[in-house]
């Protein structure tokens, strides 16, 4: 497919996968707050802007961490493109670019969650039910994800879209984990229950975790499950592998040798890691190490894909 | 006036497409009209807000250049379709695919022949030479069969007497198809019982059709499975998605200039797996943009070197260069003579009465009564530029005059045509809206008329002007099967 169409599929799956992930983080943490009492709110919050990197943008707009604010930065700005509504207006501005591309029942998905979200009135629902809002949002992005799974052909428009997705989750999970990382062997860390169950629920693995380990949180058994699990769809490794797939069953066959050996490599030292070295060496500096590993496979996922550069003779179709 | 217990009806001036002078049913509208009148103003209302829904969903949608109000409009399509009955459609379309067949002679015959239409005199040299449609560039490059323009829209009307006349050719780069096919996946899911009420000619082949008249004209070197891609301006054009929505449907990319590149006299697609060979281009790119090497300079939009791949016969282009030419107005009061000319038969379509303004004595005569006349920019399309005589200001039609006077090659007067019209929900009740129709005709190997076209509305009541670019609507159109009335 043209280099151009399979960069927008690929970033329209990042975007969807971002306002879902946003949607969810920040909806975790508005319910973490008010169960925990709510005394911890700016280092919560601080923690969420930490997570999406987005910091300095953040203060380049609002002068302090309030929810109003840290809502109003990451649900409805637009001036920036990781807010939930420039995500997923970006992802349907992306779609509009490659529709030939999409079923039209995944076109109609996403069509009208964009429409959805900017329908009058959302600003006050997401001031008054706040859950409501976030839920909507989740659930929409999984009625684009079911539609692309269940109305579209297995073939590279597919493929980059859920390369997108994947790649995105795989680093928003690194990046979370990474924030919370520093208290997992702290003194505190079994007052901190708290938050890695909000952790777990973020990414709707708190079911799944408690029918492998119980009911007993613990913060390495946390750090395991979101990194290792091979189960688990919004484990890191798990995203991983899929990746993996996913570039091997492009047509034309298998990723250039430098993607394919990036790949494994960090997919290998998740593979052999073990949860106790790794808390003992330091789960944060592990982390970072992983996320930028996935940053470097985005990367080269661009340049190998989407580079309109002069391409290898081999590669010309000929006429027959 | 027609009236019933929910329904009432009043005809305004000129022919009615669907009641008599005396406000009777015309045969083929008395199932619609019956049905019509079954829906209540809520019923009407809550089906008006479903084909909303319907067109909001998909994203069918409209830009309007300078129009702050937003990228894009929702298409708007009204509940009564137009209905056409197979024996008048039967000499429409045989009117059709003559004009377009005599149109496409006269194109090889310019650009690939000896002219042999302007040397016997039937076109003025001067005025395909002078034509800003025509392009030197193009002389000497062969189209298969004779398709220089692939798809054709034809503007037609129908004047006080009923008789469908030709207002315009459109054969640059037409654009509605996608909109005739959308009206009626729509209508049929929002007035399902009506539709049940008729046999319909379908018009969802259109795609399979396109296709074989695109790879009709691929190199002949290529083989059997030809790779079509779809070449829009990109997604700030106005017709941005009728672009996708034919790629989609035939199955091709729908590619940017800068996705396309030319070596050695060949045009390849930068894919994810390398360059691939592309065989024919149906472009949506104005010939003024297409190769910015031979053209346009500044154009973003075309591929370089392209010109050389069509001289090389490496590529097919649908339309061809140049087509503009025979769609120039200047050349239209001709088109019934070059279709003697070359089929020797006479136009089945009448043209529109045109004045020359060219010729003095026609100038003469159309100055005279400007008031009167409708006054056109000859290379203009969408309406953009046309003066209404009977509306326009004394002011506007001095503009008018001294511009004529200045460069009367750049204008054409033509009689004002009382459009048909056609009944049309307005705020909840049936309303005359004038009309018109582009109906769509594919040529290649042979050539292809849709049954019925894209029917324009003038959504302001007594209005003239039908273009979607100036506040038109649309109609869903019904072209009978079988004998009238059956």
């Amino acid at each position: 497919m043209l280099s151009r169409h399979a960069e927008d599929l690929f970033w329209a799956g990042r975007y969807l996968e971002r306002a879902e992930d946003t949607a969810r983080l920040l909806d975790v943490t508005y319910h973490g707050l008010l169960e925990g009492g709510g005394s911890d709110a700016p280092m919560a919050l601080q923690e969420v802007l930490d997570a999406l990197h987005l910091s300095s943008a953040f203060r380049s707009r609002h002068r302090k961490v309030t929810a109003a604010a840290v809502e109003q930065f990451l649900v409805l700005d637009e001036s920036h493109s990781s807010s939930i509504v420039a995500a997923i207006s970006r992802a349907r501005e992306n779609g509009r670019n490659v529709r030939e591309h999409l079923s039209t029942e995944l076109w109609e998905a996403l069509n009208t969650t964009y429409l959805d979200l900017r329908a009058e009135g959302r600003a006050e629902e997401l001031a008054a039910h706040p859950h409501e809002f976030y839920r909507r949002v989740r659930s929409r992005c999984q009625l684009v994800a079911g539609a692309a799974s269940e109305t579209m052909a297995r073939r590279d428009a597919w493929r980059f879209l859920l390369l997108g997705r994947l790649v995105e989750r795989a680093e928003m999970t690194c990046r979370l984990l990474r924030v919370r990382a520093p208290r997992a062997n702290g003194d505190d860390a079994h007052d901190d229950i708290h938050y890695w169950l909000v952790m777990l629920n973020a990414v709707s693995a708190l079911e799944s975790y408690a029918r492998r380990f119980g009911a007993e949180i613990t913060p390495a058994r946390v750090l395991e499950f979101l990194v290792l699990a091979p189960d688990f769809p919004r484990s890191v490794l798990f995203c991983l592998r899929g990746i993996e797939t996913q570039l091997g069953g492009l047509e034309g066959g298998v990723a250039a040798p430098a993607l394919r050996r990036a790949l494994s490599r960090i997919r290998a030292e998740l593979e052999y890691q073990d949860v106790a070295e790794l808390l003992d060496r330091g789960a944060v500096a592990a982390l970072e190490r992983t996320r930028r590993g996935i940053a470097e496979i985005s990367e080269r996922i661009e340049s190998c894909y989407f580079a309109n550069g002069p391409i290898p003779e081999r590669h010309v179709y000929e006429a027959v | 006036m027609l009236t019933s217990d929910r329904l009432s009806y009043e005809r305004a001036l000129g022919f009615d497409e669907a009641v008599d002078a005396q406000c009777r049913p015309r045969p083929h509208y008395a199932a619609l009209f019956e049905e019509m009148a079954r829906l209540s103003a809520a019923e009407l209302a809550s089906r008006e807000r479903l084909r909303d829904a319907i067109f909001q969903r998909l994203g069918i949608t409209f830009a309007v250049y300078g129009d702050a109000g937003g990228l894009e409009r929702t298409w708007p399509m009204d509940l009564v379709p137009r209905i056409i009955p197979a024996g008048e459609w039967a000499i429409v379309e045989r009117g059709l695919a003559q004009r377009v067949k005599a149109l496409n002679l006269f194109l090889d015959d310019l650009y690939t022949g000896e002219a042999a239409a302007l040397r016997d005199g039937i076109v003025p040299r001067r005025l395909v030479l002078s034509s800003e449609g025509f392009v030197r560039a193009a002389v000497g490059i062969r189209v298969p069969h004779g398709a220089r323009c692939l798809v054709a829209g034809i503007d037609l009307v129908r004047d006080a007497d009923g008789t469908y006349r030709v207002l315009e050719d459109n054969l640059r780069v037409p654009s509605g198809i996608s909109y005739v096919l959308e009206n009626r996946a729509a209508l049929t899911r929002v007035m399902p019982a009506l539709s049940a009420l008729h046999r319909i000619r379908p018009v969802h082949h259109y795609a399979a059709s396109l296709l074989a008249s695109l790879q009709s004209i691929a190199p002949r070197a290529v083989g059997s499975n030809p790779r079509v891609v779809v070449l829009t301006p990109g997604i700030f054009n106005s017709a941005y998605f009728e672009h996708a929505f034919l790629a989609r449907q035939l199955g091709a990319e729908l590619v940017e200039g800068r996705d396309l590149l030319v070596e050695n006299h060949t045009v390849y697609a930068r894919t994810t797996q390398g360059l691939e060979r592309v065989d024919v281009i149906y472009r949506r790119v104005d010939d003024a943009f297409i190769d910015p090497a031979v053209f346009r300079p500044d154009s973003m939009l075309g591929v370089p070197g392209l010109m050389g791949a069509l001289r090389a016969g490496n590529v097919g282009l649908a339309n061809s260069l140049g087509c503009g030419v025979a769609d120039d107005k200047a050349i239209y009061p001709y088109v019934p003579a070059l279709i003697r000319y070359y089929l020797g038969e006479d136009a089945i379509l009448p043209n529109v009465d045109t004045y020359l303004l060219w010729e003095d004595d026609q100038r003469e005569a159309a100055l005279a009564r400007l008031d009167q006349l409708v006054i056109k920019p000859v290379a203009a399309s969408g309406g953009y530029g046309i003066v209404i005589g009977p509306q326009a200001t004394d002011e506007q039609l001095e503009i008018c005059r001294k511009e004529i006077e200045c460069d009367p090659r750049a204008w054409i007067a033509q009689e004002l045509v009382q459009l048909s019209s056609h009944p049309t929900f307005v705020d909840g009740r049936l309303e005359p809206r004038h009309i018109d129709l582009r109906p769509f005709v594919l040529a290649g190997e042979r050539i292809t008329v849709i049954p019925g076209g894209l029917t324009r509305v003038a959504l302001r009541r007594g209005s003239f002007v039908v273009n979607s670019s100036q506040g038109g609507g649309s109609k869903d159109t019904w072209v009978l099967a079988g004998p009238e009335g059956g």
